[in-house]
């Protein structure tokens, strides 16, 4: 008896966490598309045009006199020759680097339009969220950076065409 | 209609039924052929390495294209 009352007791007397039911999320946010999936894709769509930089970056290595434009040119010229790839080159560089940056934006972002916020009774707010997922936002910074050196060759080799 | 053709490990896209294996088979069989295809036609290893790795990359590019709107899908993200 003496063992239950002690046992009550300190159950009474047990320390409760406060939980504050307005401080948890109010919605969850599903981003368009799965994360994992994309950027098990993303992988697949710069290896290509990764791979081709990195056969240019090492003709520049290995040919002291070459600039890195005219490594670029050269197998970009290599690939017009090869059967099957000749027009898909465009594609391959230029696409799928945006198709990837498309895939894995919409596989973080998450996109709300909110009338009448909780802060400001009547404003209108469009939140955007972004979720910090480590490989979608490295693959499309890899991706951005795949078309932009696309970007400079080409308007490089405009200019050098022109002159 | 759901197709659940593969099954995803990682980056990779492992067939999980008759016709997912089939469409590897197929792309192994397509690889294969090309580096023979290549490698006939090349005068040195980097001409194949460059024509062919390219030419590879993109067949897994396919496969997994293939891959990514036929996987099995049970989970939520």
């Amino acid at each position: 008896m003496k063992e239950d009352e002690e046992f009550l007791k300190k159950m009474e007397n047990l320390n409760v966490p406060e939980v504050n039911p307005t401080g948890h999320p109010k919605m969850v946010k599903m981003a368009i598309m799965n994360a994992e999936r994309s950027a098990a894709l993303g992988v697949w769509l710069v290896a290509v045009p990764c791979y081709f930089l990195a056969c240019v970056f090492m003709y520049y290595s290995f040919n002291g006199h070459i600039s890195w434009f005219g490594a670029m040119f050269k197998l970009a010229t290599g690939l017009d020759k090869t059967p099957g790839i000749d027009f898909m080159a465009p594609i391959v560089l230029v696409v799928l680097p945006i198709v990837c940056i498309i895939i894995n934006a919409l596989a973080i972002t998450h996109v709300h339009y909110e009338k009448g916020a909780a802060s400001r009774a009547g404003a209108k707010e469009f939140v955007i969220t972004i979720k910090l997922r480590t490989w979608n936002i490295l693959l499309i910074l890899i991706s951005l950076a795949i078309v932009f050196t696309f970007i400079a060759y080409v308007m490089t080799e405009n200019i050098s065409i022109k002159n | 209609m759901k197709l659940n053709w593969f099954t995803r490990k990682g980056i990779i896209f492992w067939p999980a039924s008759v016709v997912g294996w089939i469409i590897l088979f197929l792309a192994a069989a397509y690889a294969v052929y090309t580096f023979i295809d290549i490698n006939g036609r090349s005068h040195s290893v980097s001409d194949v390495t460059i024509n062919f790795v390219f030419n590879l990359l993109l067949i897994g590019l396919v496969y997994s294209i293939i891959g990514y709107f036929t996987e099995m899908r049970g989970e939520v993200d």
